[in-house]
């Protein structure tokens, strides 16, 4: 018995459990375990000291469609991921191509858009708020020596998620830069030699050779930074605490304020707008996968 | 040996280009470092100056005798070093299954975790901090290193550089008779030292800057993370701008360093993946 025991996990199939055993442990116990408890949670009306536990149903669901400002937050997380991910996407591609090659200052602006990504968006973020400040930033100070009008930035309401999105765009860019920076490279150059000799100029190369094999590269980007977007929270929280008007408040920042800051702290609301999101991010991702899959296949 | 052409116009702008994008990059950390030597009311003046007048580390006396750093940067390195370590031996065993061996159940597993990456943190918290407090683990190291041992992007990523390695490899050592542990330990671990190491100062970056995180799995101020400690300084006094930038310059700096050093690995290592040919 022991002995066709060890014989199995010595096979291949037999490995691959003993190999995801810890991760599915953790996964478990600490990812599904409190997922599941959260999803029970939001058909109960609970505070945050667990106290006046009632049930209540679909009745937080409910509750969620008819709150304004849950449509609000909506809306804004939407905002933010629909513009911040084809821009940071966009200017990650544009930095990547002109810092592949490994020149020495190609190589120094490569490590230098790197930065930001190491750097903590708390400490970035009040950071940006000092430099983005429309009575003692440098910013709007600097807009204003240019000769331009004076903008509020973070404090005008039409202005204040483009602001937190720049400053997102800034932050984050680098990572995908240096993902795509790897895609790029990981392009054979005999392709390129035999496009060479065939005739092909640069752009025809770019086109069909460079893109079609970076595809993959940028959907990972893509994918990931989407999921990110729409979880964004620290830099929200630090820069404008939904404000001004509600109108950067985020879908988790909401999450947040009516689980901790709103009396009556009502977690089970909170966790009901929590599970909505989750589902959401889920079908968005898995639409892409399934796109992004089926152009693949479409490809070859 | 080409003759050296003189430089085109485009190559020019192109330059041009990557200046403004460097001074665009760095402007609010040379901001941030200047300005966090600067007296209260400077920070604040108007019009405002990029250089002090007078330089003074009277910010930096006010953190340091406000916090207990050298504690919460000891409590970072334990927390951030141990889930990395961890994490990117889970990530690479779980990666490998996937990329590399056929099993049952395969597919929903990966859908899995591909899920779990899907799971906003906010969603759990709170049943994750009240199942830490009842294992007992509330407060203390194990219960912060613990949830972070393993992570679905890692996954991810260790499973396509993992993918991208050529097929013969382990035919070649399963013919050597090889069990599927060493290939995994001997052939195909080494040849992803550069996603490893992407992937070790991926987590550790990522664990040192989480806030939300530690913030809510430690109480007591001597469990504190360096960035959790902050906030919480921050927090306290919101209203003065100038020991908020030193504490902003302090919680930058170690990873900073820590990055100055690897970069050269971190962004060339990445590059080099697999067998290129």
């Amino acid at each position: 018995m022991m002995h066709k025991v060890m014989a199995f996990f010595n096979k291949p199939e037999g490995a691959a459990y003993i190999f995801l055993l810890p991760s599915l442990l953790v996964f478990a116990v600490f990812l599904i375990l409190p997922l599941i408890v959260s999803l029970i949670m939001g058909a109960f009306s609970l505070d945050i000291f667990l106290n006046k536990i009632t049930f209540a149903g679909i009745s937080n669901f409910q509750k969620v469609l008819t709150d304004e400002r849950f449509w609000n937050a909506l809306k804004n997380t939407v905002y933010f991921t629909v513009v911040e991910m084809p821009l940071h996407v966009l200017v990650a591609l544009l930095v990547a191509l002109y810092v592949q090659k490994n020149t020495f200052f190609r190589k120094f602006v490569r490590s230098v858009c790197f930065v930001p990504v190491v750097c903590s968006l708390t400490a970035m973020g009040i950071v940006w708020s000092m430099l983005l400040d429309p009575s003692l930033g440098m910013y709007p100070y600097l807009l204003r020596m240019a000769g331009l009008p004076g903008v509020g930035f973070l404090k005008d309401p039409s202005l204040a998620m483009p602001s937190i999105i720049m400053m997102t765009v800034w932050k984050n860019f680098g990572f995908s830069m240096v993902i795509l920076v790897a895609g790029l490279q990981g392009i054979p150059d005999t392709y390129y030699e035999a496009a060479k000799i065939d005739g092909a100029n640069s752009w025809r190369q770019f086109c069909n050779i460079t893109v079609p094999l970076l595809i993959p590269t940028l959907e990972f980007c893509m994918i990931t930074n989407t999921i990110g977007n729409l979880q964004v929270f620290d830099q929200v929280y630090v820069m404008t605490q939904g404000g001004p008007l509600f109108r950067t408040e985020t879908l988790v920042q909401y999450i947040y304020n009516r689980g901790f800051i709103i009396a009556p702290y009502d977690l089970g609301y909170a966790s009901a707008i929590a599970e909505m999101l989750f589902v959401m991010i889920a079908i968005i991702t898995l639409a892409m996968y399934r796109f992004f899959i089926k152009k693949e296949t479409a490809d070859v | 040996m080409e003759p050296k052409k003189p430089l085109p116009i485009g190559r020019i702008i192109l330059i041009m280009i990557a200046l403004v994008l460097l001074i665009a990059v760095l402007f609010p950390f040379i901001w941030l470092f200047l300005a966090s030597f600067k007296f209260d009311n400077e920070i604040i003046q108007y019009p405002p100056s990029l250089f002090p007048n007078r330089f003074t580390f009277l910010q930096y006396l006010k953190v340091w005798d406000s916090i207990p750093l050298l504690r919460f940067c000891l409590n970072t390195v334990i927390f951030a070093g141990s889930a990395t370590l961890l994490s990117v031996l889970f990530d690479s065993m779980a990666g490998y299954a996937f990329a590399r061996i056929n099993f049952k159940g395969k597919n929903i597993l990966f859908a899995l975790v591909m899920i779990t990456m899907m799971v906003p943190f906010q969603v759990i918290m709170i049943p994750l901090f009240i199942e830490v407090f009842k294992l007992g683990l509330l407060n203390n190291y194990l219960g912060l290193i613990l949830p972070r041992a393993t992570s679905a992007f890692g996954i991810f990523m260790m499973r396509s550089f993992f993918v991208s390695l050529p097929k013969e490899l382990e035919e070649a050592a399963r013919i050597d008779g090889l069990n599927e542990y060493r290939i995994y330990g001997s052939i195909m671990l080494p040849l992803c030292k550069p996603a490893l190491l992407t992937l070790i100062v991926f987590h550790f970056m990522n664990n040192w800057n989480d806030l939300l995180y530690p913030l809510m799995l430690t109480s007591s101020t001597e469990m504190r993370t360096l960035s959790a400690g902050l906030a919480m300084f921050v927090g306290q006094r919101v209203i003065e701008y100038g020991p908020t930038l030193a504490a902003a310059v302090i919680s930058i700096l170690p990873l900073l360093m820590v990055y100055l050093i690897s970069q050269k690995y971190f962004i060339q290592g990445i590059a080099t993946t697999g067998m290129k040919n």
